[in-house]
């Protein structure tokens, strides 16, 4: 797929940079561990064990190291808070990745450190420098039990990590991920049972941390890393109570599309257009959190959110409040027809409680959290791309940028290219509704302009249908806008150099200098190959007159 | 359980015991020891821990020869190429049965659990055993790769 490996991990400046001290860091970590263990005069005894003592002090250092790190992408209210500040810096929106390359790394220097000390014990027993059997000490020892442990607990929390699993059933990955709890007690424990000594006996204390450090000579290394674990557990804390404050659901809509949008009061919350937070409806699951994008603008009185019913846990609340899988079938099925029964595509049903015997369930909302295109108001020129489920961030950022055209208020932005990319339509009608509004409210043509391209292959009845309705017709047959729909794939190739052209020439921004710098901000959310194409397009096309720049959301 | 594929999770369960399994054997080359030697056996200084003579044929095998090591790097490989798969284990009756995977990977424990190093090979494998027992009694069958489709994400 395109660039090589070595490529994108040594000709990209950003990455060296990374890997050089990422990986910089873990050698020289392990460099150091070895060192200052071959050299210690006081461990001449364990010393005795030669390359596999060494080797197992580096690397338990390093993985030290990486326990600490591994916590750090996960503070997600502190990413939140620095995450504005340090965008220069560090790409704060990778979090997830970043949190796999520690976790890749400490698999790859758990086999190192636990291979050494399988010789290190081994020979611990062959030659008796301490009176004991080498299963005494993986089996009885404090070391060696939470060793064991935390290696079982890394292969369930890695097998059902993978992305597979995690699509297929998010609960697996999610409960089996909190067995992170007792990894870190593992982790902050293993050398509570002095294994590295210069006495014959373990110096054990009856004070914390219960072992005598003028004996036991770790590298102490609990002392640094239990922070992050520290910090992490009562970020959880405060979530759960935030979640706790006052949260009322106060309308659920069900869109003839098939998607429900929660319509929910929380005074207390407080978030800007792109975040997402977490939902829980105690009465379906005690404990699932899921992830779903804000879809309304700071200016609703509400925060809402729309929720496809596409796993077991959407179903069950479709099922919850009456408009079950069967009932959204056949809605969409009607909606996909078009709109000859009854309702058309804008229109949406309120879940009325005073009439059926339907009741609101309970909620509790954690977020919100972020997403780079909060910084959409500091460029001139706003691209967003957003294809198939990836529109709904859009969603909320339209409606505010509608919003702050109404008072005035839109920073150095001057123009809006929307990209809707999707392979059905219909089955996104809801934001089509969302879009109508917007479309219609349009002041000024040259603000917003949208742009939808369908990828979806047409069949002769659409075609023909499209035909007879789109000539001379003000709306378009298939999404009832203005904008005409396209067929095919953007192809960005075309349209960031053409875009250059028209800033370059004034006709695009008029009004603005032609030595002036234009900023054109790309956002982007949708699956990773458009992302790269349109990575790409930004690199290539940015000149000195004209930047263009690349965020995308990750979900 | 959600929607969980029981045997596309044991999968990598048993990809995982494996590849420490055939690290484990290519170890145990060297430091050749049988795990349950304790039993009955004396401990000398130094020396360790010298075998009761009930043990004799396992340490013919594991000690005197590496003969359990071999076998066990042996059979983890094939069981890796049947696992991640090997493009030509594709083609074999055998590759959709999840069955085989199951008595090999009991059959991979056994010899785990005989020698030093293969512990944790053993304890997951039987993991793994576990989660494909639930799959076959769960109805589940691997689906015939789909046509010509291609790879997700490169639309």
């Amino acid at each position: 797929m395109g660039e090589s490996w070595f490529h994108r991990e040594f000709l990209t400046v950003r990455r060296l940079i990374f890997n050089f001290l990422f990986y910089g860091s873990h050698l020289g970590l392990f460099a150091y561990g070895w060192y200052s263990q071959e050299t210690n005069q006081k461990l001449a005894g364990l010393n005795s064990l030669k390359w596999s003592v060494w080797s197992s002090r580096g690397a338990g250092l390093v993985l030290a190291y990486d326990g600490g790190l591994i916590l750090l992408p996960m503070l997600r209210n502190i990413i939140r808070i620095i995450r504005p500040r340090l965008t220069w810096l560090f790409p704060a929106d990778e979090n997830i990745w970043f949190h796999r390359q520690v976790a890749y790394s400490m698999a790859f220097w758990a086999m190192v450190h636990t291979t050494a000390h399988y010789v290190n014990f081994i020979n611990v027993e062959e030659t008796q420098i301490r009176k004991q059997i080498a299963l005494q000490i993986h089996y009885t020892q404090a070391g060696g039990i939470t060793g064991h442990f935390m290696l079982l607990i890394m292969v369930i929390m890695y097998s059902t990590a993978h992305q597979k699993i995690r699509k297929q059933c998010f609960e697996a990955f999610w409960y089996t991920h909190h067995l992170a709890f007792f990894f870190m007690i593992g982790l902050y424990t293993h050398a509570t049972g002095c294994f590295v000594r210069d006495s014959t006996n373990p110096a054990y204390s009856r004070v914390f941390p219960f072992y005598t450090t003028d004996h036991c000579l770790g590298y102490e290394s609990w002392r640094f890393i239990i922070w992050p674990g520290i910090i992490y557990f009562g970020e959880r804390v405060w979530r759960e109570i935030r979640a706790r404050r006052a949260t009322r659901l106060s309308k659920v809509l069900v869109h003839p599309s098939g998607a429900m949008e929660l319509r929910i009061i929380k005074p207390s919350l407080k978030y800007t257009p792109g975040q997402w937070l977490f939902i829980q409806i105690p009465e379906l699951s005690r404990f699932q959190w899921h992830p779903f994008t804000i879809t309304s603008a700071p200016e609703d009185p509400y925060v809402s959110v729309h929720i496809r019913q596409v796993g077991d846990w959407t179903e069950s609340l479709g099922e919850r409040l009456g408009v079950g899988p069967s009932v959204v079938k056949s809605m969409t099925q009607d909606a996909m027809k078009g709109k000859e029964k009854g309702l058309s595509r804008g229109d949406f049903v309120e879940i009325d409680t005073s009439v059926s015997t339907i009741t609101l369930p309970a909620v509790r909302i954690d977020g919100p959290y972020g997403a780079p295109a909060e910084d959409v108001f500091n460029a001139e020129v706003a691209m967003l791309v957003g294809a198939g489920i990836g529109v709904t961030p859009f969603a909320s950022i339209l409606k505010h940028i509608w919003y702050r055209q109404k008072r005035g208020t839109l920073g150095s932005l001057r123009r809006v290219e929307f990209f809707w990319i999707c392979r059905d339509a219909p089955s996104f009608g809801w934001f089509q509704s969302l879009l109508q509004e917007v479309e219609a409210a349009q002041a000024d043509p040259n603000f917003l302009r949208i742009n939808i391209y369908l990828t979806q292959k047409i069949g002769e009845d659409m075609l023909w249908n499209i035909a007879v309705n789109d000539a001379g017709a003000e709306y378009d047959p298939l999404t009832l806008l203005r904008t005409r729909t396209l067929f095919g794939r953007p192809d960005w190739n075309s349209i960031y150099p053409r875009m250059r052209g028209a800033i370059e020439g004034g006709s695009y921004l008029p009004g603005s200098k032609s030595q002036l710098k234009t900023k054109v901000a790309t956002y982007f959310c949708g699956p990773p190959v458009i992302a790269k194409a349109l990575k790409e397009a930004t690199v290539k096309y940015t000149t000195s007159n004209v930047t263009f720049t690349f965020a995308k959301e990750h979900f | 359980m959600g929607n969980l594929i029981w045997h596309e999770y044991s999968r990598f369960v048993a990809i995982t015991a494996t590849i420490y399994g055939i690290w484990a054997g290519f170890w145990g080359l060297f430091y050749r020891k049988f795990f349950w030697d304790f039993v009955g056996g004396t401990l000398r200084d130094p020396g360790g821990i010298q075998p009761a003579r009930s043990a004799a044929p396992f340490i013919t095998v594991i000690v005197k020869i590496p003969l359990l090591q071999i076998m066990a790097m042996v059979l983890g490989l094939f069981i890796l190429a049947l696992e991640w798969p090997l493009p030509l284990m594709r083609k074999l009756p055998i590759y959709r049965n999840l069955i085989v995977r199951i008595v090999l990977l009991l059959f991979q424990a056994f010899i785990m659990i005989l020698f030093y190093q293969g512990t944790n090979a053993a304890i997951w494998s039987l993991i793994a055993v576990g989660c494909y027992t639930r799959a076959v009694a769960r109805g589940e069958t691997m689906a015939e790769a789909k046509g010509n489709r291609g790879k997700e994400g490169q639309a």
